[in-house]
Formats: structure tokens, sequence, C-alpha cells
């Protein structure tokens, strides 16, 4: 049974992540340090948990993007200070992905929501940015190791590149290492059949939840 | 006055910023700061507002907004900003008027008040969504050129070259965007009115090379045609877009600055996004030396402007620049259901009212979210084109109630519409004429429009 002082601890931490308050979020990580609470009780039950309120609600438009953006800056200064401090971090992490738009497309706001949502849902996101290359994509994603490549395309004359990095991935042998997800305006499930992808979602908030189904489904 | 060149001085020589920065602690913080200034508040009550003093406060708080936060260059990673003086010298001398087309079917774009009788400019078509080939390009233009209440055409993107899928900066996105104009200019022509203006040239070229490409006289382009520049979300440009700006001015083009700000992004909410809406019309004058707009202010989560949110952001911001400015003000639409559908005319009926009783002209937009190739048919801009003529003169308030009825009809439906048919589903492939389903929909919805006080049968009787 934790103490109060643990569950205020928690509560402060996960509160701070809603509040998109990055000192609060520092600080409390710190006092949790300080009073010896297990990084992973307070990763899990303080910052995650923030997390996925902040996810619903920006699901809900109760809060908008730049609050998202602001907490999963937040969640990420809590994470580290209190990653380093767990040798088996991995167990904690949800899955490494690498996300950009893809060559050619410079919008970045769709990106920009699924990888701090990513982010705040305790994925560790690389994130590269606008009109990437195939190339890049996948040394970023060997580098790293990946499991799964999101690619963002928001027009109709640049959904071309998404097919582009899968193929790039099949005829080099590397398809299976990774899950690859597609989404932004002109894609559909129809277009993911087409193109042989591996996820799809309409929103960055079930972005997530497929993305969860696809890295268990994978490790199972 | 500013001019061009002195936008792209500014670009190199403005304030450094990382987009972060600008992002989240300039336009974000300055955003909230006027919204709250000037008390700016959503009322769900009146969609379609008659507040002129709502409209003006919207006004001034989007003029202090852009004079603090300008415009942000992605390629030089500096703010371009402009003073008080020199956006009011600008906005008094943009055009007036401005003539499209050739022959009898040109046409003069002039701007509107809210409430006014004038006909809006009346821009009708695709909207740049996507078809999957040249055949079904053609039979969709041919057919939007024969709606007799089109003064202009808005063409469908092109997404393949002889079936190979375009990819942008590429040999097909040039090849695409010839194409695209060469098509729709004999689209135009065999539908009887060569004349007609194409008014988004062009749509299957993303980038200023495959524009510029496009361009060459032998391929069909006039320089009474109109044409487009993007922006990039939220008040931000490159390199790439001021070139395609560049080009057009110097050809002396009419110019449109097109921009899509987002509702729950960092627009924040209906508030803020009205504010931005008119804050990009400021910034298409001043940077891109455009000189005629179109605004698409849209959900960041259902890719639609329908809801009741985005109706109050509609009808407020073409209040705040039609009552403020003389500026050529278009609104183009987006609906989450798709054509040969009943939604997808309750929301194109809604959009259209609140945005042609506030004093703006009309492009018809995105259907099924403007997401899916083909899901495009003549009788839904035909049917836009028709409640924007119908809604001119009618007052805010009666225009209120018939928004409202209408969201009614269909806001518990936006998170999953019907898509509706493609257009070789809805409509004879060979004539471009539509289905009984699909007629039989159209006349419904015109009949039930009829008893809400939105007669469109008006427009048979005088266009």
């Amino acid at each position: 049974m934790i103490n109060m002082g643990e569950e205020e601890l928690l509560k402060t931490l996960s509160e701070s992540v809603v509040a998109c308050d990055r000192d609060a979020v520092v600080k409390a990580a710190q006092q949790a340090i300080e009073k010896g609470l297990d990084p992973v009780k307070a990763i899990e039950k303080g910052l995650s948990k923030g997390a996925i309120t902040v996810g619903e609600k920006f699901d809900r438009l109760e809060i908008f993007l730049t609050d998202l953006m602001m907490a999963a800056d937040a969640m990420k200064a809590g994470l580290d200070i209190l990653l380093p401090l767990i040798s088996e971090e991995k167990v904690l992490k949800k899955g490494t992905v690498v996300s950009g738009t893809v060559k050619g497309d410079i919008h970045d706001i769709g990106k920009n929501i699924l990888s701090a949502l990513f982010s705040a849902n305790g994925f560790e996101v690389h994130d590269l940015g606008v009109d990437v290359s195939t190339s890049k994509f996948i040394e970023e994603a060997e580098k790293v190791r990946a499991d799964i490549i999101a690619l963002s395309a928001l027009m109709s004359s640049t959904i071309g590149g998404q097919k582009d990095v899968i193929d790039y991935l099949s005829e080099t042998g590397k398809r299976e290492k990774f899950i690859v997800m597609v989404g932004g305006g002109p894609t559909t499930r129809e277009w993911t059949e087409e193109i042989g992808a591996d996820g799809y979602a309409e929103t960055a908030m079930e972005a997530v939840k497929v993305a969860l189904e696809l890295i268990e489904k994978k490790r199972s | 006055m500013v001019v061009f060149l002195d936008a792209v001085e500014k670009a190199l020589t403005g304030k450094p910023c990382s987009e972060r920065d600008y992002d989240l602690k300039i336009f974000s913080t300055k955003l909230r700061e006027v919204v709250k200034e000037y008390d700016i508040k959503y009322d769900p009550e009146n969609l379609v507002s008659s507040d002129n003093s709502l409209a003006d406060d919207i006004f001034k708080a989007a003029f202090d907004f852009y004079c603090e936060v300008g415009t942000y260059c992605k390629d030089t990673e500096r703010i371009i900003k402009f003073d008080e003086n020199e956006i009011k010298d600008r906005l008094r001398n943009s055009p007036s008027r401005i003539v499209f087309g050739e022959g009898v079917d040109a046409g003069t774009m002039v701007p509107r008040k809210p409430e006014d009788r004038t006909p809006p400019w009346r821009f009708v078509g695709a909207g740049g969504v996507a078809v999957s080939s040249e055949d079904v390009f053609m039979g969709l233009v041919e057919n939007y050129a024969k709606i007799p209440i089109a003064n202009s055409i808005t063409t469908p993107t092109l997404t393949r070259v002889n079936g190979i899928r375009i990819r942008p900066y590429s040999p097909l996105e040039i090849l695409g965007a010839i194409r695209t104009v060469a098509l729709g200019r004999e689209a135009i022509r065999r539908a009887g009115r060569p004349g007609l203006p194409i008014m988004n040239s062009i749509a299957t070229a993303d980038s200023a090379i495959a524009l510029v490409a496009g361009l060459h006289p032998e391929y069909g382009l006039r320089p009474t045609d109109g044409y487009m520049v993007a922006t990039l979300a939220e008040l931000k440009t490159n390199f790439d877009l001021l070139n395609r700006a560049c080009a057009l001015m110097s050809l002396g083009l009419p110019t449109a600055a097109i921009f899509g700000p987002i509702f729950g992004g960092y627009c924040g909410g209906p508030e803020g996004t009205a504010v931005v809406t008119v804050a990009y019309h400021l910034m298409g004058a001043l940077v891109y030396q455009a000189g005629w707009f179109l605004a698409f202010p849209i959900h960041i989560k259902h890719i639609a402007s329908s809801m009741p949110e985005l109706l109050w952001v509609a009808s407020v911001y073409a209040q705040a620049i039609s009552r403020n400015t003389h500026l050529l003000a278009l609104y183009y639409d987006y609906t989450a259901a798709g054509p040969c559908t009943k939604m997808s005319l309750y929301e194109m009926a809604a959009q259209y009212t609140a945005a042609i009783t506030s004093g703006v002209s009309m492009e018809t937009g995105g259907i099924a979210k403007g997401r899916r190739e083909d899901y495009l048919t003549p009788v839904e801009p035909r049917f836009a084109a028709e409640v924007a003529y119908a809604a001119a003169g009618m007052k805010r308030e009666d225009a209120n109630e018939i928004v409202k009825n209408l969201a009614s009809k269909y806001v518990d439906k936006i998170a999953d519409p019907p898509i509706g048919m493609k257009y070789q589903e809805c409509c004879d492939t060979k004539t471009g004429k539509p289905s009984r389903k699909c007629l039989n929909i159209y006349n419904g919805v015109r009949k039930e429009l009829k008893d809400l006080g939105l007669d469109l049968s008006r427009n048979e009787r005088e266009y």
C-alpha cells in the first residue's frame, strides 16, 4: 500500500502533465526520486495516467494542439529524469516509432499531433520532420531499432511517397522488420490495403490504439 | 505601399525564431491574448451572428494579432512582419473588382456585405479533389461547365499520368499540371462555354516548377483565369510558395491566397479560428500580393467544416472581412458526407447560407472530406451554387434559424457520415447525367429548403 506522500506525488505528476506544466513535472519527478518512489510506478501511475487524460481531452477537443504539444513536452521532461533510473527501460516503453511526412510533402500538423500523442502514451518517438526521403525513414528505423515507421501525407499528390517506402522496404528485404502505418488527409483503408501497409487510422488517438494492437500482435 | 520584394526582404531579415517557438510562444500566446482582450465568444444560439460589433471586434483582434505575429517563413526561419500603416495601406489598395473569363462568359467579382442582395461569385466544381483518370476529369469538368449558374470552374486534381501515380517535384507532376490545363480547357469548350474561367489554376501543380510549366500559353490558361497560392498552417509560408506568388505576380495574373485554419489546432477553439481566418486575409494581401482570397476553416478531427462551431466561424469571419474591407473574399466548404447523400446537401446548405448572408462569395469544395478519389458529381456543386444564389439578400436572423435547423439534421452523424457514391456510380459516364436516385435526393432536399424559407427555384427565374 502506498503512503499519502507517494499518492500525492503521483497525483501531482499526473495533474502537472494535464496542466502542461513542465516545471511542475520536473519538480515532482525530482521529489519522487528524493522520496525513493519507484520510478516505474512514478511513470505508470503518474506521468502516463496524466498523458492518457490529455489524449482523451484532445480527442474530445476539450484541449487543443498547443496544450497537447506542451503536455507532451512536460511528459518528456519527466521521463528524462525517471527513465535513466530504470535498468529495464524497455519494459516500460510501449514501442519505438520513427515518424515523418513523406518526400515532397511539407505539411506537419497531423504528424506533430501523432508524434505528441505517441510520446504522451509512452512510445519512444523519432520525428524526422517533413519532406523525408524514403531511405532516411529506413536508415533511422534501423538505427533506433524501431517497431513502427509512421508515414504521414496530406496531399493526394504526395501519398505515393507512402507506397515508395513500403516498396523500398520490400525490394531490399526489410519489409518484415517494421510495422508500417500510414495516415493523413487522402489516406483511406482501401489505400492502406492497396499499398500493403500494416495499419491506418483516421485520427491520431486511433493511431495510438492501432499501434499498440499491431505491436502486441507482432510480439506475440 | 508594400510590394512583393518587401515581403521577400523581410523573410530574409526578419526576427529569427524557431518554428516551435513561433507556434507555441508567439502565435498561440498572442492569439489567446487578443481573444480575451476583445472578449470574443462563440455563441451556439447564433451560428449566423447578427452582431456587427462582434464582427468588428474580430477584425480588430485579427489586425492586432497579425501586426504582432506576422508570417513565419520556414526556409529562412524568420518572421515577416508588417506595421499597422503598411497593413492599412495594402488593404486600401487591394483590388475591389476583378474581371474573370472571356467574351460572353466573362464576369466581374465584386465585394459583398452582410445581407447583400448582390449575387455571390459562384466558383463551381471539384474544389481540387482528386480523380483517378482523365476520363473522370473530363466528364466532371464538362458537366460543371453546363451548370447554368456557374460563373467559373474549379477542376479536380489528376493523380495519375498514363496510369502512373504522380510524385511531387517529379516530371510526372509537370505532365499532370499541363494535362490539367489542357483537359480542363477542352472540357469547358465541349460544354459550349469556352470563355468560362478556370479559377483553381493549376490544381495538379503543388510545386512552383509544375505551376510555371503549366502556365505556358500553349496549354490554354489565360490572364483572365484565376490562380492560387497556398499557405501553411498556421500563418506560414516557404520559398516554394513565394516562388509561385512571384511567378504569378510577374505575369500580372489574378492570384488568390488560400488558407485552411485548423479548428482544434494552434488556432484553438472557434474564437481563435475566426481571428486567424481574418488574419490570413491580411497575410495574403501583404505577403503574396493576392487580389482575392479563399478561406476554408476546417475541423482537426473530422476534416469537415459543417459542425456548429465552424458554421459560426464562417459567419463571423465573413462579416469581419466584408464589413471592414473591400477584399474579394470567398468561402470554401468541406462536407463529412459524400456525394448522392442528403447529409452532404444539408451540410452545404448550412455552410453557404451562413457564409453568403455574412457577405462573402463561394467556391464549392471538398465533398466526403475531399479525401476520396472520384467521390464527386456535378449535382452537389449545382446545388451549392443555387443555395448561395438564393441566400443573397436574406436577413442574418432568418439565415440563423435555417442554419440551425439544417445542422440539427446531420450533427450527430458527422463522426460516422455516409460516404456516398463515386462519379462512375452516380452518373452516366458517357453523358454525365446523374442517376434517378441522385436527382431524387437533390429534388427532395430542395423541397425541404423551400419549406424552411430558402427557395432555390428563385434561381431559375433570375439567372
